[in-house]
């Protein structure tokens, strides 16, 4: 056996799951947007990228996942190394403070958020009082409650990424740095970040990808007059029944997240390992 | 030995935690609050104290039911996505294949579509080649979306982990197998450990291929609870995602005390 | 060499190991019993209700298995849409007319009248594309204002109401994406002088309601969130809903509007491809039967479709029935909201859209 076939041994199974049990599927559906009553048609993408409407549901959808990804990076790294440095113990309880959003069903922990954010909820009630807020603020059903929802369930993915390869470093280089007089925020910088940056860039991967794909949160925090990509999707699949148009939503959303995840995958190709 | 961390900078840490902590866990405070309501609907704050909620559920044939049924699926799909995906992304970081790049974004395809996609082709197609749904539908389903969790993680590990040992171990003349199980594995470990967790949760978790692919004696934790929420949206749905809570937290002390949190988190 | 075997074995042991767990986890007894038929019911006091008033005398009558899958319509719909090759579902119910497009697309079988014994006793319009497909409407959820009787500042009587300062902007509007979301905005639209040719005047009154700070929602549950949690004080849905909420311990009350009541059918159909249709016919006798239907709307307030229905007084004061009474119930014809559908979405989502 060669080194190559057991490569191709090993990487066989994920490719032919992945082939056949995802790609056929979706394939299937797909092809659903190209299809017109008499042969091909592009109609529905015509539809779609004629419209400014559904061009903005593109634009907010982008928007608002870089940001997701932006706001996770910006907690999850210090959180990481926080983690990275505290003790086994304390450790293990900042790990599970971070995972127990995930452990409970979406629909129930948007339901916290709409409880805090709501018109009469906790956080605008605090902001109306201290007079920073109108009778009739809310942050419900607004851009920012969909970011707050998304960033509370995607932190995880960021931090636990960061945090599996934060633990990996040696801690000896810190320490050189720091002895030859590097301040603490400088070998931060110079040290820790880069060697961090693959799983930077694996978490944040994971969740800007997630953050355009997520339907759920957005529809139930955003509501339904400030809707995302994947939320006019599943309407289009289940309310409107225009099968044909929410494959070419989805092919456009595909596309739109590759045309930034592959520069964005090539430039850090080296810190990506 | 080094000049210390200056002390604001401990104080900010501990500011930005504290800060952290109340972010994510305000949420979970409302739905635990909820769940111990008196009152018929969901309310916050809770009207009344009482534990009728809890009691419910735990006697809900159809709560446990379903909630054994998620945790056999989910049990399975992370065994198969970390076998799987453990597999391809340690093929993927030893370069030897052409396409290593492309195949590691190509096992991220996944995450891009919303499920909703994935679940109605996936239907669509089973329904034409083999006929009803089953079970393995909704696993293969499962699984095809959790790989790309457990490719990442380990991915980003291994690309932090030591190149020459699988050499040093070769030229020290272990088998492929060897190299694989005792030099190899090791490493990923904690890349595993992490998308296999990732992979446990999501599709415990998942509604949609669940709701789509399911077999109509098959009804998973997170569409029993959707199911529930439409005509009855009462605080029952919050005792059951405070009973999850409480498990996972009970769990990790219960390895702790049996393991040591040592083995478990110190990797 | 033996440590090199051993440890061969032992990972070799590990991932078979692994392997036979994961298969005994997915290890199901599939339940292949002829005698069993599928259904989809709307869950919590939904299901229960349909459990006690025709799954369950179905169940002794006939000594079938009733499996029940909990999914709305839109999701059921997509459901029987997509496994067109190998349907689950023997009955299928709908509250939002996709019945009209299942029969269009061949999902749903046609029915015969005389296959149905209760069928006679049906008022007409409950029974009025059989032979397309369409099932019998087996009952009705009427829709009309619901408000808060406790914070409200005055009583709704019509629907032009929704329009008044009073209600300041604490308003519900829901989404046309839901059923009885979309009759209300034909009913508005109707009462503001549109007419399902031109649905601007309707989505006029939207933008006025909006700019006055009503708030949109999606789904039930967040209507009685609205009502429990975020101070609502009116909303237009259905008479259904208003008694979960009652049920429920909010103040909510149902008026109907004066300028009339638009009807929302909840239908059985036969799915068509299924080997069990006899049974499943019996099943859907059952739902349009006179004892049926008595126990539905005394469970949760639905007009019945079967003209010998005979209800207490005190149910009848919360229900819209009997034969005059019903004949003024309004319907926008189904077959013109699936042509228009995804057009008026698309405009509602324009005019909505922040």
């Amino acid at each position: 056996m060669t080194d190559r076939t057991e490569n191709l041994v090993l990487v066989l199974p994920g490719l032919l799951l992945l082939a056949l049990a995802f790609f056929v599927p979706i394939a299937r559906m797909l092809v659903l947007s190209v299809e017109g009553e008499a042969g091909l048609t592009l109609t529905h993408f015509e539809r779609f990228l004629s419209d400014p409407f559904y061009l903005s549901v593109l634009w907010r959808t982008v928007r608002l996942s870089l940001i997701i990804t932006l706001i996770c990076a910006a907690i999850g790294f210090p959180m990481a190394y926080i983690m990275a440095h505290v003790g086994p113990r304390l450790r293990l309880w900042l790990i599970v403070l971070v995972i127990l959003p995930l452990m409970t069903s979406v629909v129930i922990r948007t339901f916290g958020w709409m409880v805090l954010l709501g018109r009469s909820g906790l956080i605008p009630e605090i902001l109306r009082d201290l007079g920073l807020a109108e009778r009739n603020f809310a942050i419900m059903r607004t851009e920012a409650a969909i970011v707050i929802g998304m960033v509370q369930v995607l932190l995880p993915f960021m931090t636990l990424s960061i945090l599996g390869v934060i633990t990996r470093i040696d801690r000896r280089l810190e320490e050189a740095a720091r002895t030859m007089g590097c301040s603490f925020l400088g070998t931060l910088r110079t040290v820790v970040l880069p060697l961090a940056m693959p799983g930077i860039v694996a978490g944040s991967l994971l969740v800007f990808t997630l953050s355009a794909s997520s339907f759920v949160t957005p529809n139930l925090l955003g509501g339904s007059r400030i809707q995302v990509l994947a939320a006019s999707i599943y309407r289009s699949v289940t309310q409107t029944l225009d099968w044909p148009f929410a494959a070419a939503q989805a092919v456009i959303l595909f596309a739109g997240v590759l045309l930034i995840l592959i520069p964005y995958a090539q430039l850090t190709r080296r810190a990506d390992g | 030995m080094v000049r210390a961390v200056p002390a604001w900078l401990r104080v900010g840490a501990w500011v930005f935690v504290a800060l952290t902590a109340l972010f994510l866990l305000a949420p979970l405070v409302v739905v635990v609050g909820v769940s111990v309501s008196e009152s018929q609907f969901i309310a916050f704050p809770p009207d009344g104290l009482s534990l009728r909620w809890y009691r419910e559920v735990l006697q809900s044939d159809r709560y446990l039911a379903s909630a054994w049924i998620s945790l056999r699926v989910a049990l399975a799909v992370t065994v198969t996505a970390c076998l799987i995906g453990g597999a391809a992304a340690i093929a993927i970081h030893r370069r030897t294949l052409p396409f290593s790049e492309a195949m590691a974004t190509f096992f991220l395809s996944p995450l891009v579509l919303p499920t909703i996609i994935y679940a109605i082709g996936m239907l669509m197609l089973w329904s034409a080649l083999f006929g009803p749904v089953s079970i393995l539908t909704l696993w293969l389903g499962h699984t095809a979306i959790t790989l790309p969790f457990v490719v990442r993680t380990t991915l980003a590990v291994l690309s932090e982990s030591d190149p020459f040992l699988e050499e040093a171990a070769k030229t020290m003349g272990a088998n492929r197998l060897q190299r694989l199980w005792l030099v190899v594995l090791p490493q990923c470990l904690p890349g595993l450990l992490a998308g296999g967790f990732f992979a446990f949760n999501i599709s415990f978790d998942e509604a949609v291929l669940s709701l789509f692919l399911r077999r109509p004696d098959m009804t998973t934790l997170p569409v029993q609870i959707y199911g529930q929420l439409e005509f009855s949206p009462d605080p029952s749905v919050a005792a059951v995602s405070s009973i999850m809570i409480a498990l996972t937290v009970f769990l990790i002390i219960v390895i702790d005390r049996m393991l040591g949190i040592q083995k478990f988190a110190s990797n | 060499m033996t440590i090199k075997t051993s440890l061969t074995k032992t990972s070799l042991t590990k991932t078979s190991l692994a392997l036979a767990g994961t298969a005994a986890l997915l290890a199901t007894t599939a339940a292949a019993n002829a005698q069993s038929i599928t259904i989809n019911s709307f869950g919590g006091s939904y299901e229960e209700a349909h459990r006690e008033c025709i799954i369950d005398p179905f169940e002794q009558e006939t000594g079938a298995t009733v499996q029940i899958v909990t999914a709305y319509s839109a999701d059921a719909f997509a459901q029987l849409r997509a496994q067109k090759d190998a349907p689950q579902f023997d009955v299928i119910h709908f509250s939002g007319g996709q019945e009209i497009v299942g029969a269009q697309e061949g999902l749903l079988s046609p029915i015969d009248e005389s296959q149905l014994s209760n069928a006679a006793d049906l008022y007409d319009f409950a029974k009025t594309n059989l032979e397309a497909g369409e099932g019998p409407a087996y009952s009705i959820a009427a829709l009309g204002l619901v408000y808060n009787s406790e914070t409200a500042p005055k009583a709704p009587t019509k629907w032009a109401d929704l329009l008044d300062e009073a209600y300041e902007d604490h308003i519900v509007v829901t989404d046309i994406s839901n059923g009885y979301g979309m009759l209300s905005f034909l009913m508005l639209n109707r009462v503001m002088g549109g007419d399902l040719d031109n649905i601007q005047p309707g989505l006029d009154a939207v933008t006025q309601l909006l700019d006055n700070g009503a708030v949109v929602v999606n789904t039930s549950p967040e209507i009685q969130q609205e009502f429990a949690q975020n101070d609502a004080w009116i909303a237009s849905y259905a008479s259904d809903y208003a008694f979960t909420l009652r049920k429920a311990g909010l103040p909510a009350v149902f008026v109907q509007g004066e300028e009339g009541t638009p009807a929302s059918f909840i239908t059985a159909n036969l799915v068509a491809g299924r080997d069990n249709q006899e049974l499943a016919l019996k099943f859907i006798d059952m739902s349009i039967s006179k004892s049926a239907q008595e126990c539905f709307a005394n469970a949760l307030r639905y007009t019945p479709t079967n003209s010998t229905v005979e209800l207490s007084e005190e149910v009848a004061a919360d229900v819209i029935y009997g034969p005059e009474a019903v004949a003024g119930l309004l319907r926008f014809d189904p077959i013109t909201i699936e042509e228009k559908r995804s057009e008026w979405v698309d405009q509602w989502n324009r005019t909505i859209a922040r």
